[in-house]
């Protein structure tokens, strides 16, 4: 498997070559009485942690987030009140055992496994679906964590990326079905030829082309004005067949929540292709006629639209 | 967004698992909301980790549940706890019944118990052997029955006093009559209970002196009105003694049948009152400890066929009465001034008898007639005389009238207390 870990995110975590070693911004220190406080509560003496080591980690992992603030460190440094409002969102146990793991601790990794072993190993099963899968699946991630990887001569190790924004555990589980989706994805795409079923051609379209064209017009600029959650609920629940449970688990709310947000959204989407194929010279008795039109006949792959479709953030972010 | 990415635009792990577990917020939130909207690799992969998520939870959350339900044992018997409240509420609700029932019928055999108490205006021909066994000191006090010790020792017990009859009111104070007070009311309840479930064999009622088993009867209490007062005693002891055995043998078997059917069951109909009180009688002198306390006027609906000496009841002309003789609802009463009162309602409302007799009346009580004292006795078992609510009408009986004398000794007799004439 190709390493995960990128040379920009390396750099992010201001740990570059892979080891461990600081390189932290000469202006950077960590609050003295913040430390102490991390320190009591993160109990990390178990995995034979030092307390300057485990000062250090919160430096990096801080100053690889600028501490959560906008601006860069050389233009102003955190202060010890923002410090503390950034650690206190961090999981900081988490993230000083992932870093000693990192940096290649035997009682950490023995604390690693101890704690994290058999949850890997569920989580894997039921991410696959299967056991023999779910343990190939958890063995490959755990070799992967141990460093088995090296790129440029350097041993990299995932859990460098790992920033305790979330729950270690939490992480581990998104790595494995980034590990899973990934490799389905890969092998789907080698099927065999002779198992493909080439559809029947389409029938001539009913509908005019004139319509049909600006039908298609008016979803796509319908879809795209939607917010952000709307087009996520749509497109997991009539694209990737996702059960309302599923759905509502991700955001935290109840089913039926999701399922009136869907009726909502599907309702304005609706409304507002009618307002657009207006727009575009239709009376509205000839728009509701557009709107009957054989889905069939419609060219707009919403599937391939929005799976080709990329979130400005994250252009952006390529971009840079 | 500081978030690393995958294959170029993807959000990283530490996004997408920050984004699955809400920890994400603000802009950061709605970047990779963004991204999920329109990448089906993400929203999948978020899936995934989030069921990864459910069935690590479950996982965990589901041993400890099996091992604290076998532990709790007492939710096994929490529906045997049902039928158990129901028996046991079912037993306090019985025994509060008997307890009940029990005081209920405890006014009638009280009047037995108080009214044998010895009096200071006893007649003089009470030898001092009788005053002894009348009289007897505290220490001497009966003991129970060897057959039922459980009964007597919670008989014991302080128990609240059931309503006095009027006829206690007839006794004399404590005051006049110092009377043991070691023994408490409710001690006396339960032996006459006890001697109704039980009979009192002939041999202890032979034991008992013959002013006991009278004791109730007015002529016990009434003034020494002249010198040939003892003459009519004795003949009116004679007749109540002979009655007093005919209703004991008749209480005997109703209540040898009652008790064959219901064992000691006390809420059995009772026995005549007339049975009662004469029965009790010789136990009761010797045990009556109670203090005499001021009783109300309604107190009378317990007495039956008594008759007594004058005690502090009120009566219309202002005085007390100084001789009270009854039978059934009905009252004769003296005052002092020698008028004659009568009631047809227990004492509750007096009517003043028209004087038909010379002088001034000092005693009225009841009397039987000697040669119908035996034949009449069975007959009055279901006659008006055996049953109280049966007098109310004071139907002519040749075996009952009242006699009523004078200060000069003369007397008039009357069967309906409101015509009298002389005998």
């Amino acid at each position: 498997m190709a390493p995960t870990e990128s040379a920009a995110s390396a750099a992010e975590t201001g740990i570059p070559n892979g080891t461990g070693a600081p390189d932290c911004v000469p202006n950077c220190s960590l609050d003295r009485a913040l430390a102490a406080e991390l320190w009591q509560g993160c109990d990390a003496t178990r995995w034979g942690l030092t307390r300057d080591e485990f000062e250090q980690i919160l430096i990096d992992a801080g100053t690889a987030q600028n501490f959560g603030l906008a601006e860069a460190p050389e233009v102003k440094p955190a202060t010890p009140k923002q410090q503390a409002a950034f650690f206190r969102g961090v999981r900081v146990a988490d993230l000083a055992l992932a870093r000693a793991c990192a940096r290649g601790n035997e009682r950490a990794w023995e604390h690693f496994i101890a704690v994290y072993r058999q949850p890997l190993i569920r989580a894997a099963i039921a991410i696959t679906g299967r056991e023999t899968l779910g343990r190939d699946l958890a063995d490959q991630l755990y070799a992967e964590l141990y460093g088995l990887n090296e790129r440029d001569g350097q041993r990299r190790c995932p859990l460098l990326s790992y920033r305790g924004r979330g729950s270690l555990m939490g992480w581990l589980r998104t790595t494995l079905a980034q590990r899973h989706v990934d490799h389905y994805r890969r092998t789907r795409r080698e099927e065999p030829i002779e198992d493909f079923d080439a559809p029947a051609p389409d029938p001539p379209p009913q509908t005019p082309a004139r319509e049909l064209s600006l039908l298609e017009q008016a979803i796509e600029q319908a879809l795209s004005d939607r917010e952000a959650e709307e087009r996520y609920l749509l497109a997991a629940y009539y694209l990737d067949g996702q059960t309302l449970l599923e759905i509502g688990r991700v955001f935290g709310i109840h089913e039926a929540t999701v399922s009136r947000r869907l009726h909502r959204a599907a309702d304005q989407i609706r409304k507002q292709i009618l307002k657009n194929l207006q727009r575009n010279g239709m009376s509205r008795q000839q728009a509701e006629e557009a709107m009957g039109a054989d889905a069939r006949d419609i060219e707009v792959n919403l599937k391939k639209l929005l799976q080709n479709s990329q979130s400005e953030a994250f252009q952006e972010q390529a971009a840079s | 967004m500081t978030a690393t990415s995958q294959h170029g635009f993807h959000p990283d792990a530490e996004s997408l698992s920050a984004f699955s577990e809400r920890a994400l917020e603000g802009r950061e939130r709605r970047e990779v909301l963004a991204h999920l909207a329109v990448c089906s690799r993400c929203r999948k992969v978020v899936a995934l980790a989030r069921e990864a998520a459910d069935a690590g939870d479950v996982n965990a959350v589901a041993p400890p549940r099996k091992t604290i339900a076998p532990n709790a044992w007492w939710k096994q018997w929490r529906l045997v706890w049902v039928p158990t409240a129901i028996v046991a509420a079912f037993a306090v609700a019985s025994i509060s019944i008997y307890i009940e029932q029990t005081d209920r019928h405890g006014p009638n055999i009280k009047i037995a118990e108080q009214n044998p108490a010895p009096s200071a205006t006893r007649p003089p021909a009470t030898s001092p052997t009788e005053q002894a066994k009348v009289e007897p000191p505290a220490a001497a006090a009966p003991a129970p029955p060897p057959a039922h010790p459980a009964k007597h020792a919670h008989s014991s017990a302080p128990e609240p006093r059931p309503a006095p009859a009027p006829v206690a009111a007839q006794m004399p104070s404590e005051s006049e009559v110092p009377e043991p007070a070691a023994s408490a009311p409710g001690v006396m309840d339960r032996h006459e209970v006890m001697r109704e479930a039980h009979p009192m064999s002939h041999a202890e009622e032979q034991q008992s002196p013959p002013q006991e088993a009278m004791g109730i009867h007015g002529s016990a209490y009434s003034q020494p009105a002249s010198g040939a007062w003892e003459a009519k005693q004795k003949q009116a002891e004679e007749h109540r003694q002979a009655e007093v055995e005919t209703s004991r043998m008749r209480s005997f078997k109703a209540k040898a049948a009652t008790t064959g059917e219901h064992g000691t069951d006390q809420s059995a109909p009772q026995p005549p009152p007339q049975a009662v009180t004469a029965g009790a009688a010789p136990q009761l002198e010797t045990q009556a400890a109670a203090p005499p306390e001021p009783l109300p006027m309604l107190g009378f609906k317990h007495m039956s066929n008594v008759s007594g000496p004058a005690t502090p009841i009120q009566l219309p002309s202002g005085l007390t009465s100084v001789s009270i003789a009854s039978r059934g609802h009905f009252l004769l009463a003296v005052d002092k001034a020698g008028a004659l009162f009568l009631s047809e309602d227990r004492g509750v409302t007096w009517e003043r008898v028209t004087t038909q007799w010379t002088g001034r009346a000092v005693e009225v009580h009841r009397q039987v007639a000697a040669n119908d004292a035996m034949q009449t006795a069975p007959a009055t078992q279901n006659g008006p005389m055996g049953n109280p609510s049966a007098n109310a009408g004071l139907a002519p009986s040749p075996a009952v009238f009242f006699e009523l004398s004078n200060d000069k000794n003369q007397t008039w007799v009357s069967t309906d207390g409101r015509t009298w004439t002389p005998k």
